[in-house]
Order: structure tokens, then sequence, then C-alpha cells
């Protein structure tokens, strides 16, 4: 008898369990952009490779935008390779004569999130002034409230 | 004040006047009466409407199946909210001809019901809408539906309430005018009269849940008659489910006055080739016309071999780039940004040619833009280099009991071919604003001797000896006809040639291997020669008279121990006699009787064709040489392709495209599974001479097959065709793969005529260059290689696993993945509005007639 009850309690558990995956499966998707921005100080940046780290939640990438200053303006390009393994990896360069200083919004990346709000955390690969030396910058991402009919 | 509703069931456009005629002027009684099992929308409906389906009806609208009610008493039970026309007006007795047909007759409330969605075409109706007797004429000469009114057959004859009162239209067809609303003072000011052209006024309505009342308010005039127009429509298959837009609505007139522009305004093509390799950017520029949100749909072509790796939606002056996802997940992703109100954008590929761009949520009068960029390798034909960019996918044939294929309807008939992929066209006498714009950057990297197209009319400006820049003329940018551009580069420069790239991700080859000359040497065996021409509808004229042409001509070559036989097939295959002909002079006399008897009609029965060409016992000591003529206008590729394969056996087959747009996909698959080569006849008779001659040549001399290449000093993987084709007189072939070491030489080898053939081909491999082109198209070599595969191998998954793995490592579309780019910043107002198809001409030479049906007057 005992044991029947356990039984019984171990499938409803099952049951529920299973009900509440269907729940986040179907789970609403919705879209967020966010900004990448790099603080370039008084240098200037002519390329940058960046890292997005998804550290929590779900979200995967559905569209890459350039940036504020015209010398991004292009969108930056993504390695497939690396996103065919889980890693979202943006880079861009410039060949403009006005290159961004200081606090500079680089890419926006347009992401599809389920479930809780996701954590992210961008790594920075690589930066370089036009003469392709390193620059110390730091970089931070910033999720953007949607605009228009929302 | 009464107002009135008129009932139509189907895909349906309300445009012209829209009705709210005073008492005084009576309605005239020139329409039909309804047909015995007809009914009629009237004014005491009550019930909704089921769809035509659920009725065991006839199915009028592929999608969704609506009703706008005819008026009703206000004393009856509402289902849905009442629409009130403008300014109130209600009016209090019934109009003469309603009474005459027993409606109700005491109204106090205006109503217009909407139960459901409407589904509008994209026609619209002009029309004299103050002369009643005049504008139904008019507009009937100026929308594609046969009637301005149409109730479907049985529509509702089991519903009293519809089957008296409003007189909406007649079984039969026949045009019915709306009722006349009863006569009414105003009760506040009028509004202007409508706004005319000509004394004519023009107004054209669009309806749905939000806009209903906002619209027939604003636009319905006491001068007006409201017309609903109806298209009465085969019973179809809805489209397979893969398609995120599957269930949308298919098209909507604008709320415009004006006949307004499809949403692709243009597209831009701008090519650069170094060498032999093309990087090609397509720029689609789409913009909405219209008053409301839609989403733009477009299935057009690209080059078979086209590596497309980049993709760039551009809204403004912001630009995002799109990400390859597995296909469904972007299908997904689609859908759900596109009923979110993000704008976004997809591409799928329907066929390794023909591709499908939806992008969503395009706001009223904005402008979207998405550039495409792919790389291929121009094929060496017959001693000229090949640039060809295909402009429109022609009108296919599929085979009863297909529903993968590609269909061809009519404009704003959507779903009608119950395919997956679906090509809307424009009749004749239509045209769309779309045109083309293309440009070539060609640096050849040696001595251009000759340049030039025969389809278009282009302008070259020589840069220098090596350097050509070359623009399509502004008189020939319709969007009817493949753009084929050639050029011949010095001779003696011309041989097998071995590129290289490298990057982080290994060192990518691709080494365009020429057949050697020895083949000229070898003694050529006597021939079997199988002509197979299509006959089917798409075929005739220009296409037939082309195939008879290039047939004729080589019969005239034949030699007398030769043989030859004639197949020609449409629905079903026939013959010139039963077994192939010697050639002698008599026989081919009376083979070009019988070629001269063909005519061009009926389906493009390809398998039939096929198993007669390949389905007989072979002559001994003849090598059999099958020569299809064809358009290619068929939909189960992989049905041929996989007969092809089981059924060539030591035969070659040579393909013969003809027309403005052949499909070649299948011409250049079917080669290269039947062994042969592809040649197209395009529309120069001297080109098309040539191109006989060339192939008559090729099958002079014995191919080099069973290839095999000693790599030297190199270690190659993942090379690509994993089996080297045949190499045939003036047909060099494109062979990539990856490599580490170093070589100055390789070594390839064959069998022709029985004979082995050895030859040498130098190579310089430089460890540093960078060519990024050559790993896309690598990349897309190795997929199309693996697609080839599953048309007979019957591991298709594990097939597609490979295809998926490798086009989304290398950002790829293929069959399996797909470009997916959504704007997640702004969501647009309003539902996702509807799905506006661009229909696109039928290819120059064919006729809408025989392909897509018979064009509604």
């Amino acid at each position: 008898m005992r044991r029947g009850s356990i039984l019984a309690r171990a499938a409803l558990i099952a049951y529920a369990l299973a009900l509440a995956a269907i729940a986040v499966a179907e789970e609403a998707a919705r879209f967020q952009p966010i900004d990448i921005v790099v603080d370039v100080g008084a240098g200037a940046l002519a390329a940058y490779q960046i890292e997005l780290v998804v550290t929590s939640g779900d979200a995967s990438i559905v569209g890459v935008e350039g940036g504020e200053p015209a010398a991004f303006k292009a969108a930056p390009y993504y390695d497939p390779k690396a996103l065919a393994g889980g890693r979202i990896i943006i880079a861009a360069y410039s060949i403009d004569d006005q290159l961004p200083s200081g606090r500079v919004r680089v890419a926006t990346l347009h992401m599809r999130e389920v479930g809780a709000a996701p954590g992210y955390e961008v790594k920075l690969l690589a930066a370089a002034d036009s003469d392709g030396q390193p620059l110390s910058v730091t970089v931070e991402v910033q999720p953007r409230p949607v605009g228009g009919a929302r | 004040m009464r107002y009135w509703l008129i009932g139509a069931l189907a895909t349906v456009t309300i445009a012209g006047a829209c009705a709210m005629a005073t008492m005084h002027e009576a309605a005239p009684q020139k329409a039909a009466e309804p047909a015995p099992g007809a009914a009629t929308p009237n004014a005491s409906a009550t019930e909704s409407q089921p769809p035509p389906e659920a009725a065991g009806q006839e199915a009028y609208s592929d999608e969704v199946v609506g009703t706008v009610e005819a008026p009703r008493s206000a004393a009856r039970p509402g289902k849905v909210d009442p629409i009130l026309f403008p300014d109130g007006n209600v009016p209090s007795t019934p109009p003469p001809d309603e009474k005459s047909r027993g409606a109700e007759t005491s109204t106090d409330t205006p109503v217009l019901d909407k139960k459901t969605t409407i589904e509008f075409s994209d026609d619209t109706i002009e029309g004299e809408l103050a002369t009643p007797d005049g504008e139904f004429v008019e507009a009937r000469k100026k929308t594609d539906h046969g009637s301005l009114v149409k109730v479907p057959d049985g529509f509702g004859q089991d519903r009293k309430d519809w089957q008296k009162g409003t007189p909406a239209g007649d079984a039969s067809g026949k045009l019915k005018k709306a009722p006349r609303a009863a006569p009414t003072k105003p009760t506040t000011t009028p509004k202007p009269p409508p706004k005319t052209h000509g004394g004519k006024s023009r107004r054209t309505l669009s309806y749905d849940d939000v806009e209903l009342r906002k619209q027939v308010s604003s636009a319905v005039k006491p001068v007006d008659e409201l017309w609903v127009v109806s298209r009465k429509q085969a019973p179809r298959a809805r489209p397979a489910a893969a398609r995120p837009d599957t269930g949308g609505i298919e098209a909507r007139l604008p709320s415009s006055e004006q006949r307004v522009p499809l949403p692709l305004k243009h597209t831009e093509v701008s090519a650069q080739i170094a060498g032999f390799v093309a990087s090609v950017r397509v720029k689609q520029q789409y913009q909405n016309p219209y008053a409301e949100k839609i989403e733009a749909v477009y299935v057009f072509p690209l080059p078979e071999d086209a590596a497309v790796s980049d993709f760039v939606m551009t809204i403004g002056d912001r630009t995002i780039r799109g990400i390859v996802r597995e296909r469904q997940e972007a299908e997904r992703i689609y859908a759900e940004a596109k009923q979110q109100g993000y704008v976004a954008s997809l591409m799928t590929e329907e066929r390794p040619n023909v591709f499908t761009q939806q992008v969503a949520n395009i706001e009223p009068g904005k402008s979207i833009d998405v550039d495409l960029v792919y790389y291929n390798a121009l094929p060496l034909e017959d001693g000229w280099y090949v640039f060809s960019f295909p402009l429109v996918v022609g009108p296919r044939f599929n085979p009863p009991g297909k529903a993968d294929g590609v269909g061809a309807v009519a404009r704003g008939e959507r779903g009608a071919s119950g395919q997956g992929t679906e090509v809307q066209y424009l009749a004749p006498s239509e045209r769309s604003g779309h045109d083309i714009g293309i440009s070539v950057d060609l640096d050849a990297g040696m001595p251009i001797m000759e340049l030039q197209s025969s389809t278009h009319k282009i302008e070259t400006q020589e840069l220098s000896a090596t350097h050509r820049a070359i623009k399509l003329a502004a008189a020939d940018t319709i969007p009817n006809k493949d753009f084929v551009l050639r050029y011949r580069v010095a001779s003696d420069a011309v041989g097998s040639a071995f590129l290289t790239h490298r990057d982080d991700g290994g060192s990518y080859f691709m080494l365009l291997l020429t057949p050697p000359a020895e083949l000229k040497k070898i003694e050529r065996s006597p021939r079997e020669m199988v002509f197979v021409l299509d006959c089917s509808g798409s075929m005739s004229g220009e296409p037939l008279r082309q195939a008879k042409a290039a047939v004729r001509r080589v019969l005239e070559l034949m030699e007398p121990d030769d043989s030859f036989q004639i197949i020609n097939f449409s629905t079903s295959a026939s013959q010139l006699g039963k077994q192939p002909l010697v050639a002698t002079r008599k026989n081919i006399e009376r083979g070009l009787r019988y070629l001269a008897s063909l005519d061009a009609e009926g389906g493009t029965m390809m398998t039939e064709g096929i198993h007669a060409a390949l389905g007989f016992a072979h002559e001994p000591g003849k090598v059999r040489i099958v020569s299809f003529m064809t358009d290619g206008f068929i939909g189960n590729e992989t049905d041929i392709l996989r007969l092809v394969h089981s059924e060539i056996g030591a035969a070659r087959l040579f393909s013969f495209g003809v027309g403005s747009s052949p499909n070649r996909y299948l011409l250049d698959a079917m080669a290269r599974m039947g062994n042969g080569a592809v040649a197209y006849i395009e529309p120069s008779d001297a080109q098309a001479a040539e191109a006989v001659d060339a192939f008559f040549e090729r099958i002079a001399y014995p191919a080099l097959s069973d290839i095999e290449v000693e790599w030297g000093g190199l270690q190659t993987v993942d090379v690509y065709p994993a089996r080297i084709p045949d190499l045939h007189v003036g047909r060099p072939v494109f062979v990539s793969g990856r490599f580490t070491g170093q070589a100055s030489s390789i070594r390839v080898s064959g069998y022709a005529g029985g004979k082995r053939v050895e030859f040498a081909v130098p190579v310089i491999v430089d460890p540093t260059a960078a060519r990024p082109p050559l790993k896309q198209i690598w990349a897309r070599m190795k997929i199309a290689d693996l697609a080839q595969r599953a048309t007979w191998d019957d591991d298709l998954r594990g097939l597609a696993d490979l295809i998926k793995q490798s086009a989304i490592e290398h950002g790829l579309l293929s069959r399996f993945t797909a470009f997916i780019a959504v704007d997640s910043s702004r969501v647009t107002a309003g539902d996702h509005g509807v799905s506006v198809t661009q229909p696109v001409p039928v290819p120059d030479g064919v006729r809408y007639e025989n392909t897509v049906g018979r064009e509604k007057k």
C-alpha cells in the first residue's frame, strides 16, 4: 500500500515536471536589443572583436546591427563557426578617417529570449587602432528598451 | 436610414463605388436573377455563414473566407460589432429593389456586419461610379475577375436568410449591383464628393477587422455604390505547412484611390569577377506603397551554384546582418517576430536555384532593403567564361500527386497550385514596376579577346586590356529573362588552373581541370543519338523552335555509321520509330519530317521522356548519346535526377537548355548525373548554331572517364565532387578541396576510348594567398555534392545533417538552413498586416496561356 502511494506520488511529480517542461517550452519568445558599448578613452578605435556570453537563461542571436559612429555603422560580421559551437563572436573594422574615441556604441545585437531574463557578459577579444596597435578599452553590454508600439 | 451589406464568400475585393445611393435613385434591375440553388446575401441575415469548406461547398479562398453581410435589421441579435456608415445616416425604408425581393424592409440601425477577416486580392477596380450602367462595364474591363460580383454555386442554399434580398450576384457570375440605400437626407453635413478622374471617380477599399469601420465611414458617399468582387476558384490544397506565412492572407487592395505598384521596386545586381570567380551582391529594394502594413513575399532565382553567404537588412540608415540558422528554427523565429510586430526578414532555399524572401511588418510608405552576397565559379564553356544571372523562375509543371513542387499561378491566386512553393505570374497585359539594374566589374586577369551578351543590351567600358566595366542598358531592365554575359580570354592562356586560399580554418584549393588535347587524337566510336524533345506547353513558340533547329543541325551532321531516334514527350512520350534508324539520307529526311510535325502542348511528364530514351537495349558497338532538349520547367527535379541516376547505364546524357530562363539547376544536374555536359541555347541564332556545333564536336570525341588525381606533395581531404566528372572536349570541370603540403604539379589520369590517358597539371601553391570566396565555393560544392547524393542515397537524414552542419559552420544558405534577421529595437503598430506576394512576368518567349492559364478579362 505504502509502496503504491510512493509510486503514485512519483508519477504525479513526473507528470507535473513534464507539464512544467512543456510550459517552459511553450513560453512565448520575446526579442530584445542589447547594445555593445566600448570605451576607447583617448584612443581611436579601428577594429574590434568581442564575444557575447549568455551567462544564464535562454537567448539566441537573431541579428547583428552596426553601431553609432559612422566608422562602425555597417553591420559587424559574426563568426558562423563559433555560433555553431554556441558562442557569439562579432567583429568589425574601419578604414574611415574619423575613428571613434571615448565611449561609443559599436554594435547592437538583436536577441531572442525565452523565460527569465538572461544574463549577458561581454568579453573583449581584441581592439586595435588604425596602425594595428592594441588598444586598452573597456566594453559593456546594455539591454535597450524596445521602442514602438509595445 | 439604412445601409446595405453585400455578402460574398470568397476572396473578395471591395472596390470602386461604395453604396449609399439615395432613395430617389432606384437601383437599376439589370442584374440577372439568381440562378436556382444560388443565394444572394439577404438583408435579414442573422447567422454567420460557415466557410465553404465547412459547408461542403466549393472553396473560394485558400486561407480565409470572409463575408460582408447584407444589411440586416437592428432588431436582430448582432453577433459582431455593427459598422456605422458615415454621417450616422440610417435608411428608414427599404429601397424599392429590395422590397421587390422580399427582403426585410425595416431597419433602424445602420449596420454593416463583418463576421470574419476578408481576404482581398490585389486587384484594383476602376470605374465610373456616378453612372451605374457604365460603371460595371468599365470596371469589368479592369479587373481580373470574371465578374464583379459572384456568388458561388450553392452558396447559402440552405439558408433562407441568404436566399432573398440583396442581389450581390448570382450563381452564373453575372454582375449585379449593390442595392440602393433608401433615400434620405443626411443628418449631418455631407462629405465632399469623391475624388474624380476625368469625371469618373475611382476608389478602392480594403477591409480588416480594425479598419473596417473607419474605412467605410470615410470612403462611402451617398452617390456611391458598394461593389463586391469575388473570384471563383477551384478547390485547392493548402501549401505545405513549412512556411511561416501559411495561413496568412494573400493580398489586399490598398486603401488608396489608384492602382499602386507592388512592394518589390528594384533589384540591383553588382558583380565583381576576378579571374573566374564572381562575387555578386544582390540588393532587393522593398517599399510598402499601401496604406497598411504588409509582409512582402518574393520567390526569385539565383544561380544554382551560388554560395549565398551574407544577408543584410537595411532599414533607413541602420543595417542588420542576418544569421544563418537551421531552417525550421529560422522560420519559427520569423513567425514569432512577425506576429509580435517586429520588422524581420527571412530567406529560404526551395531549390538550389529558387529562393523565397519574406519581409515582415513593412509599414506604410517605408522602405526596407535586403542585400545578399554570393560567390560562384564561372563555367568555361567551349572557350567562353559565362556569367549568368537568372531573373525569373519559369512556370513549372508538377506531375499529379506531387505537393512539394514549384507551382505556377496567376497573380493573386495564392495556394491554387497546391504546391509548397509557388510563383505568381503577371498576365500578359500586366506590368509590375519592378525593374533591374546589373553592373559587372570584370577583371579577367588575362587579355579579354571578346565579350558579349546575346540576351540583353549592355554598355561596356574598356578600362584596360584585361579589365571591363559592363552595365545593363537602360532600355533592357525588365526582369523576364536570364542575363548572360560571355567573355573569351587569349586562347593560349586557357588551361588548367589551381587557386588556393588560406585562413585560420586551413587551406583550400580550386582546380579548373581542362580536358587534355589528346582526347581529339582518339578515334571516335559510332554513335546512337537519341534526341529527346520536351513538347510540353511551356515549350510552345520560340523554345520549341530553338530545340527543333538544334536537332535539325545535328541530324545534318551525322555520319552514316551513326543511328538516331527522336523522342518527344509532354503528357506522354512518343517516338519516330520502334528502333533507332541508321543515319542514311532517307532516314534523316524522315526524321526531319517527324521533327517538323511536332507541336507543343500538355504537361511535362519528363519521366516519360527519360524512360523512353534510356529504357531500350543499346545497339552493340555504339555509344548512346541522349540529347535532352527542354526548358526544364518542372517542379519534381528530384524524381527526374533519381531516374537519370538509376537508368543512365553506359549512356551519356547531354542536356540542352532552351528558352530565355531555363531551369539551369535541373539541366546541369541531369548532365552531371548522365555523365554528359550541358549547353544553353540563347536567343541569338548565331549563338545557338555555335552551341550545337560545339556539342557535335564534343560528342565526336570520347570523354575522359574514371578520372583519378595524384596530388603529389599535397595531402588533400574533403575533395568535391567526390567523383570527378568525366571530361569532355570544351568542358573543363571544377574540383575543390582542403589541403596541406606543397607541390609543383599534380597528375591526372583516366580512360578515353578504352585507352589510358595521363597528363600533368602544374600548380603553384601560395601559402599566403587569401581568396575568401574559394572557401565559400568549396563549402557550397560540398553541400551540392551531398544534395546530389541525397537524390539516390537512402540515408537522407544523415545527409541532411551533414548539409546542415556544413552550411551553419560556413554561414551558408542551403535547403536546411535559412537567413533570419530581426530588428528587435522597435515594435511596429497594429497586427502584422497582410502578405503581398510579388508577382513576376512569365519568361520572355513563354506563353502565359500555356503555362499559367487563360488570362482573366
